[in-house]
């Protein structure tokens, strides 16, 4: 994978951090799938096979399910905005602090490119953050999303690729985990009348 | 064998189809006990094929590893998966509210149970790490819905909490899986077999050290998180105690110890490329977290299923103690030898030690469960009384006529254990009269979140009930029930003194 894109990926990833309107996260996550899906296809290059498996990837990831994540927002308006637990600042401030610190902790994991196997592992550590930092359901549930991605993104950039019994198995859980995850944020917004998960706090020892 | 281990879960996956089929809720009952005792037959069928030959050599095929320790877990699946199945209807006959419509609420339930309960039998016997990875997955998937079943807001804490830190941890754990993969695609080991138990195993000693070392920790730390271990235990206590009885005891008995079988299957694999010292000592650290974590909530009054997750936690401590024990050297001099099977030598001295400190944690743990038995049955059949919340939602004050009726000296409700309170932090019942209007759905919602647990809603008269008695105004929500769960209905326009008396009366007991 080129060095732009795995840039583009990893600033999109931290995009998710800071931006306000779930909208706007949902479309800087299909952008980040539809630009490793793109370099899926220019890596999978005349091989059929491989072409099918990154395009079926590409229009589950940066289709199908950020259109079930619009008809899950169309249908939980939030009546006010959600209080976030930091600053945009902040919350930006502790995730690259965290990508940095994946770059620079994380051994050499045997790729040509050390950088690729970097920025994943960045990249995952993102999605861990953007689920402990933001406090709508949605963006918990994109920030699953996010470190699937830099998945993909480690995936795509292993010699001879990944097998598609795997890449494909791991497609249909991601599928049914956000069909899951979405079933949930509706359920939660008709319980509790938001998706601020401060409210739901309650069980503790 | 291997027809009979593809069979198995092949069983559970055509039950779960099976209960789509029946039309009314005892139909999906009698299917639901039906397919659960082919599936249990069939598990214990193979659990059995393979403790027969658990002094063989694992049978290895393409997809398939088969030993002692599938036969054990198959065995222990296939028991508390049958005993989850067939006290199921019983569970649901007398469960409230539910998340899904009344209609669906079964189906929904035998079909989620079923298709966790395949997803479980495939992961002791899959052959592959990768595709052992992909129905552990799944089993989350499945079995999220089942922990959220009430659709009571701490059930949906706790679904919501086990659904994505498992799915984070299992992101963690493939990342580790993938860096395993471009260790292998290094040696020329390509495609899904480079990721067979059996093709680690062989291929351990000549991985690189340090990334095997990083990936390994990946997964196993990944896995922690689906069984619980300390420091990525949170979800525990909770989906524990929220999800409905069978389901807690399938969660705890069964997968629990699965996926524990699943990362102790990666230690054996790769413990020649990372140093077995190295593995055994992350085993061990998360091990004892989880025991530090767990033995000082045996001592607290906690609710019973709290109290067994927090026993299942600490159980999670002490096991990887005794994966840690060396396996006996074979004839050859291998560690594991693909001539001779695994035979674990005998247990150290720490973990006689630590055995022997579960009779005083037992006596600890059942002393609790006795004193949680003993205010159980103090308050059986629920409180003697209950006190009442009354909010006029957009009444035209006919209800309240006859509630203020109801509370005279003629029906007398006091005198029944039934009093009308001024502030719903005092009251067990929300009673609502009147359509709902727009702006009392925010006030009511908030009078129920200020009641304490367990709490009921009554609608009180035609307008509650969403009889349209005042037509289709566009200041009204509608009904009651769309704002609040409603357990008890009080029809009438107004109802009768008598009627009101009568129906909250019914309502003495319910819901405890």
């Amino acid at each position: 994978v080129s060095g732009p894109v795995v840039t583009l990926v990893l600033a999109l990833g931290l995009g998710v951090v800071v931006v306000r309107r779930r909208s706007f996260a949902i479309a800087l996550v299909a952008a980040q799938s539809l630009a490793l899906g793109l370099g899926a296809l220019d890596l999978a290059g005349e091989r059929s096979s491989e072409f099918l498996v990154a395009s079926l990837v590409l229009i589950v990831k940066a289709v199908a399910l950020p259109a079930l994540l619009l008809a899950v927002l169309r249908r939980t308006r939030e009546p006010r905005l959600v209080a976030a637990a930091a600053g945009p600042l902040m919350r930006l401030s502790g995730a690259a602090a965290v990508a940095l610190a994946a770059v620079a902790l994380v051994p050499p994991l045997g790729l040509g490119e050390p950088y690729a196997g970097q920025a994943a592992v960045a990249l995952v550590l993102v999605g861990v953050t953007v689920v402990i930092a933001r406090r709508p359901t949605l963006f918990q549930l994109l920030g699953l999303i996010v470190a699937e991605n830099g998945l993909s993104l480690l995936a795509i950039s292993v010699p001879g690729g990944l097998p598609y019994v795997i890449e494909l198995g791991a497609l249909l859980d991601l599928g049914l985990v956000v069909a899951v995850a979405a079933a949930f944020t509706r359920r939660i917004y008709e319980e509790l009348g938001t998706g601020d998960t401060e409210l739901l706090r309650g069980l503790r020892d | 064998v291997t027809e009979l281990a593809v069979l198995t879960p092949a069983l559970a996956l055509a039950g779960a189809l099976a209960v789509c089929l029946g039309r009314t809720p005892r139909d999906a009952d009698r299917i639901n006990v039906a397919a659960a005792i082919v599936t249990a037959t069939a598990a214990l069928a193979l659990a059995a094929t393979a403790l027969a030959r658990a002094g063989e050599p694992p049978l290895r095929t393409r997809w398939l590893e088969i030993d002692g320790a599938s036969g054990v877990l198959i065995a222990v699946i296939a028991v508390v998966g049958l005993c989850s199945a067939l006290v199921s209807p019983s569970y649901l006959r007398t469960a409230g509210r539910s998340w899904f419509t009344a209609a669906r609420s079964r189906r929904a339930y035998y079909v989620a149970l079923h298709v966790f309960w395949a997803a479980l039998l495939v992961v002791p016997i899959a052959g592959n790490l990768a595709v052992t990875w992909l129905v552990v997955e799944a089993t989350t998937a499945a079995s999220a819905l089942l922990v959220a079943f009430t659709g009571r807001r701490e059930a949906l804490e706790a679904g919501w909490k086990y659904l994505v830190l498992t799915t984070l941890g299992l992101s963690v754990a493939l990342l580790g899986i993938v860096v395993l993969a471009i260790g292998q695609a290094r040696l020329g080991h390509t495609g899904l077999g480079a990721l067979d138990w059996a093709e680690l195993e062989r291929a351990a000693a000549a991985l690189p050290h340090e990334p095997t070392l990083v990936a390994f920790v990946l997964i196993v730390a990944g896995l922690a998180t689906k069984i619980g271990w300390a420091p990525v235990h949170n979800w525990l206590p909770d989906a524990h105690s929220e999800a409905p009885a069978p389901i807690s005891a399938l969660l705890s008995a069964a997968l629990l110890p699965t996926v524990l079988l699943v990362a102790w299957r990666v230690k054996s694999a790769l413990s020649a490329a990372v140093g077995p010292g190295t593995a055994g000592a992350l085993f061990i650290g998360f091990g004892l977290a989880s025991m530090i974590v767990a033995v000082p909530f045996l001592w607290r009054p906690l609710p019973w299923k709290r109290l067994l997750a927090y026993s299942s936690l600490e159980h999670m401590g002490v096991i990887p103690r005794g994966h840690s024990t060396r396996p006996i050297p074979s004839a050859d001099g291998s560690p594991r030898g693909a001539t001779a099977p695994p035979r674990c030598g005998p247990p150290s001295q720490e973990l006689r030690a630590l055995l022997r400190l579960r009779g005083p944690l037992m006596f600890v743990l059942l002393r609790q469960l006795a004193a949680t038995r003993r205010d159980a049955r103090l308050q059986r059949g629920g409180p003697r009384s209950l006190a009442v919340r009354h909010v006029d939602a957009g009444s035209c004050n006919g209800c309240e006529h006859e509630l203020g009726a109801a509370a005279s000296p003629l029906y007398d409700l006091p005198r029944h254990g039934l009093d009308i309170v001024a502030s719903p932090r005092h009251a067990d019942v929300l009673l609502v009269t009147g359509p709902v209007t727009t702006r009392m759905a925010t006030a009511l919602r908030r009078a129920y979140e200020a009641m304490p647990e367990p709490r009921l809603v009554a609608a009180l008269g035609d307008c509650a009930l969403g009889c349209n008695v005042l037509g289709d105004a566009a200041e009204l929500v509608g009904s009651l029930e769309a704002v609040l769960p409603v357990d008890i209905r009080i029809p009438g326009c107004p109802p009768t003194p008598a009627a009101i008396a009568e129906h909250l009366h019914a309502g003495l007991g319910r819901g405890y």
